[in-house]
């Protein structure tokens, strides 16, 4: 760990300069990040239906309705399954990619671009792609599949599979790259010394390589749960929630309520609960990473 | 340490650190005028007086709309209108509104196209300039009556009915006459009906009954046609939700039967009026729940249904005494905070007037509100089906007129679409939406 | 063994090739004719058309939107940049009380869901009137994006010898001095990745952009796709091409770029 020590001349105007440089930053962020998190709970605790005139205080009303709401029952079950599924494929098909990037010996960069091309694409236009996709008559995918013709977003038992598909399509490039880069700072001589001591290529994977990738994995593991938890573009052009309610996740059900209807009030508090329910488990992952790397 | 000022890092520095400046202050500047250019907007008063139209896309070969603006134009020298258009469904249009009108500010459109169920709503928050003064009483009266009514909020008068919609029941004439059936009265008949036609044609493709019900607003419509077959409603007098739970239940269970048992294809839980017209349209249907303008559409030259299709009310249920289908359509308003409301007005009562929808209805399948058009010797041998429509019309009923009417479908759509997909039994959904619907209008009353 | 190898190769790159199928797929469509759009088979199209890009580009609001995507972009990235860079280097080199919790807090604030500031962040723009400007999105984006800047950098900065400044400080060099001709040329690469990865954030954001932008004056591109009108049906030929020129910048970074970006976004996540 690097020491923060200020360099020693110039002590005192240190203390201004970082002042200084930090002002602008801080006065940014207080504004727009820190500012309307506080207000979001504050909103939370309000009746407010702007269209309407509506404003006093409600205090825990909107959480006692959403402990016996099924719709927010609903949605939190489509989040929970959405983030688990989601994040389970992008890890397994992500490692296979970059194993399979590392044994590669030319075009690596073209690899690599036509991988990547799926993770930067605007999640509106990936929502696009896979709406065309699931056509139920012209869409490729019921066509690759031998021609059934497959209510892809209108089925309700296929919605939230075909929202997974899509989510895990755009961000499997993301792991992959993660490991791939970890995998490119071990040197080979480690997989040579393996292979002379007999092991097989399982036990090269399993003893060496997953080992390495324990650390990195466990950070992909955090971020993209952050980042299917608080999902909301895709699911919202994909399916818009639909059909039924089958892929409506707690954003869109707390988008819909605040800009649909305007209910502010009820609306953040739906938003609060997202809020603390990632926060609670990046705090989670957090302590477990610090845990792995004391152990290490 | 005293900084040497001469040494040649810094000497080097001062230089770069000039054309750094002026770096910087091309990106500055650059800046600046982009977030200007964004910024910026005419001042209002430098030439011709523009107005904003705002208005969804009219479905159609032909835009009829567009040449009303530059008669109007025409005769208000001085005057630009621009249209513009708003997003592709109803919903979308509505958050549209909602999120610019909502706190104020320059209005980005002075007259408006609204859907006749917003119009309560947009009233009570004050959004609506009051056109009661600047229209005669005659003039309303020429108008149906619930196209009015619907407009109607605390006793003024706040938009002009435009379009008018009815929700009709389509059936394919020449497959009932090959039968020798007549449209079906109730929704037993109809069943019975696709049952006999599809086993007489041999065709498992033949779809029977096609309605719309996907997860929007156009699902509640459907919903309520059901529910006022079976005879019952949505709100009673007092404002509370399926007044009687029972026959709502029976309702909303014959709608997932429709599905259940085939006679109605899986895909209706995501189709919405298009979707459902197409798939009739090219023939692969017997009856279609929609609205008029798909009239005019089917009997299009190159439509394969040309010449074999007729309407009739909507069938209805058990207890029901009539099938009435869903009053709606579009009307005309001004914004509250425009800056030219007399000429907002004008143009208003321009495209409501009835040589405007004379325009309109001989052009594309734009049904006008004005009850003498249905009589209209100009427009009857293009539109035969006109007397039929204005009879279907007078019968129809509108949707509840609330300003909370927008809230309670939103809440309605996802419970509904859920019923008729088959995850959620008809008992709970209206056991929950009660419960919810109680919540969302407790500060509202 | 060498053949093998190519083979191996190829095949993965046959395989990632296929992986990215669903875009070259959109961009097949977009070319496709709108008779041939709605028939599966035939999969290759008789022949190649450009009516739907001259549709979108000319008749469609995309020219405007990308104007005000990119215009949000570059102001976003500019803003993030220098305030984050900063920002930054104040938090890894400079005496700054309680800076543990400082740079906790920072790092946390980037895990902040958007859904969870665009309420109070909507009755903000509504207060000071800025509904429907690129200020609204400047502000909004800068949300998210400031505190993944200053995280980056801040890594960066640290990972500088701190002998370097030690001799710079010796020289008589102010700590801006430092900063703007020693550390930055040092660590020109993170922060060119950092601009990029911003960016295209930026250019990718969706829900602050539908939120706040009403009309086509501020309107960007992600909102401009998503609202997409159709009159009878569904134009997949016209979305299929408007989906392409949304495309064009994200993909000319990633491949063009592709070594900037992935310092900058690799170096974050590996260094924790």
């Amino acid at each position: 760990m690097r020491s923060e020590r200020a360099v020693k001349p110039g002590r005192g105007g240190d203390h201004r300069t970082a002042l200084l440089f930090l002002a602008p930053a801080l006065t940014v962020l207080a504004v727009v990040t820190v500012y309307p998190a506080i207000w979001l709970f504050w909103l939370s605790l309000q009746q407010r239906i702007p269209v309407f005139g509506i404003a006093r205080f409600a205090g825990l009303e909107h959480y006692q309705f959403l402990a016996v709401d099924a719709r927010f029952w609903n949605a939190f079950r489509v989040t929970a399954v959405f983030a688990a599924a989601s994040v389970a494929l992008e890890l397994a098909l992500g490692l296979l990619a970059a194993l399979a990037l590392r044994a590669q010996r030319r075009g690596r960069r073209l690899a690599i671009s036509l991988l990547l091309l799926a993770w930067a694409l605007p999640a509106v236009v990936t929502a696009k792609l896979f709406e065309w996709l699931y056509h139920p008559t012209a869409g490729l995918v019921n066509y690759a599949i031998g021609g059934r013709q497959l209510n892809w977003l209108g089925d309700p038992g296929l919605a939230l599979p075909g929202l997974i598909v899509a989510d895990v399509w755009r961000t499997m490039p993301f792991v992959a790259l993660l490991c791939y880069a970890r995998l490119l700072g071990v040197p080979p001589e480690i997989y040579e010394a393996a292979q002379v001591d007999g092991a097989g290529r399982l036990a090269m994977l399993t003893r060496i390589t997953l080992p390495l990738l324990r650390r990195v994995l466990l950070i992909a593991l955090l971020f993209r749960t952050l980042d299917a938890l608080r999902a909301f573009d895709l699911m919202f052009v994909l399916t818009g929630g639909g059909p039924a309610g089958t892929t409506e996740t707690l954003t869109v059900y707390a988008y819909r309520t605040l800009f649909q209807t305007l209910q502010l009030g009820f609306g953040s508090a739906i938003s609060v609960i997202v809020f603390l329910t990632v926060m609670a488990i990046a705090w989670v992952y957090l302590r477990a990473l610090e845990r792995d790397e004391a152990a290490a | 340490m005293r900084l040497d000022h001469n040494s040649a890092p810094l000497r080097l520095a001062r230089f770069a650190g000039r054309r750094a400046a002026g770096g910087l202050i091309v990106v500055a500047l650059l800046a600046g005028a982009l977030l200007a250019a964004a910024c910026g907007r005419p001042p209002a008063g430098n030439g011709p007086v523009t107005l904003v139209f705002k208005h969804a896309k009219i479905l159609g070969p032909t835009d009829p709309v567009a040449d009303l603006l530059r008669k109007f134009e025409a005769s208000h020298p001085g005057v630009r209108v621009k249209s513009e258009s708003l997003p592709w469904t109803t919903d979308e249009q509505h958050q549209y509104y909602v999120v610019n009108m909502e706190g104020g500010g320059t209005p980005a459109f002075d007259v408006l196209m609204l859907d006749v169920i917003w119009v309560p709503e947009f009233a009570r928050a004050g959004w609506l300039l009051d056109l009661t003064d600047h229209v005669p009483r005659a003039e309303l009266a020429a108008h149906f009556r619930s196209a009015v009514e619907a407009a109607t909020f605390r006793g003024r008068v706040w938009a002009l009915p435009w379009i008018m919609n009815v929700g009709l029941l389509y059936y394919r004439k020449d497959l009932l006459d090959k039968y020798g059936l007549r449209p079906p009265e109730t929704y037993e008949e109809l069943v019975g009906q696709v049952h006999r036609i599809r086993v007489g044609e041999r065709d498992v493709g033949l779809d029977g009954f096609l309605w719309q019900g996907k997860q929007y607003e156009g699902l509640v419509v459907n919903a309520l046609e059901a529910l006022w077959a079976n005879g019952t409603s949505l709100l009673d007098g007092d404002g509370r939700l399926f007044p009687d739970p029972a026959r709502a239940e029976e309702a909303l269970a014959d709608l997932r039967m429709l599905i259940a048992t085939g006679v109605s294809p899986p895909w209706v839980t995501a189709a919405d009026e298009e979707l459902t017209r197409r798939a009739f349209g090219n023939g692969r249907a017997v009856f279609l729940r929609n609205w008029p303008y798909v009239l005019d559409l089917l009997q299009q030259p190159e439509s394969p249904v040309r010449g074999r299709i007729g309407i009739a009310a909507l069938p209805r249920h058990a207890h029901g005494i009539g099938g009435a289908g869903s009053t709606g359509g579009a009307h005309l308003g001004v914004h509250r905070q425009t800056r030219h409301p007399e000429l907002a007005a004008a143009l208003v009562r321009f495209l409501t007037s009835e040589e405007a929808q004379r325009t309109m209805a001989g052009g594309v399948a734009l049904n006008p509100t004005r009850t003498a058009l249905y009589r209209d010797p100009a427009l009857l041998p293009s539109h035969p089906g006109f007397p039929e429509i204005y009879r279907l019309t007078l019968a129809g009923r509108p949707r509840p007129v609330t300003p909370y009417y927008l809230m309670l479908s939103a809440t309605l759509q996802p419970e509904l679409s859920a019923v008729i997909v088959g995850i959620k039994s008809p008992r709970d959904m209206v056991r929950q939406s009660r419960a919810r619907v109680a919540h969302m209008l407790r500060d509202l009353k | 063994m060498k053949a093998g190898r190519a083979v191996r190769d190829a095949l993965v790159l046959a395989m990632l090739g296929l992986y990215a199928m669903p875009f070259f797929w959109q961009v097949l469509t977009s070319l496709k004719p709108d008779a041939q759009l709605l028939t599966l088979p035939p999969l290759l199209p008789a022949r190649l058309t450009l009516a739907h890009y001259d549709a979108v580009w000319a008749k469609s609001v995309m020219p405007r939107a990308l104007v005000n995507s990119f215009g949000v972009a570059v102001l976003t990235t500019a803003v993030a940049v220098v305030l984050g860079l900063l920002g930054a280097y104040a938090l890894a080199r400079l005496p700054v009380r309680g800076k543990g919790a400082l740079m906790l807090g920072i790092v946390a604030s980037t895990a902040f869901p958007q859904i969870a500031t665009v309420s109070p962040l909507y009755l903000l723009m509504r207060a000071l009137a800025l509904r429907d400007t690129w200020t609204a999105l400047i502000l909004a984006n800068t949300s998210f994006a400031l505190p993944l800047v200053i995280w980056l950098l801040a890594g960066f900065f640290r990972e500088v010898p701190e002998q370097i400044e030690e001799a710079a400080a010796l020289d008589g060099a102010t700590r801006f001095q430092t900063l703007r001709w020693i550390m930055l040329p040092l660590t020109a690469p993170a922060l060119a990745s950092a601009a990029l990865l911003t960016f295209l954030i930026s250019w990718n954001e969706f829900l602050f952009a539908y939120t706040f932008t009403a009309t086509e004056a501020s309107r960007t591109v992600p909102v401009a796709l998503a609202l997409f009108p159709g009159v009878f049906e569904v134009p997949w030929g016209d979305i299929a091409a408007a989906s392409v020129l949304a495309s064009l910048p994200p993909i000319l970074i990633v491949v063009g770029l592709q070594r900037f970006l992935l310092r900058g976004v690799l170096a974050g996540a590996l260094r924790e």
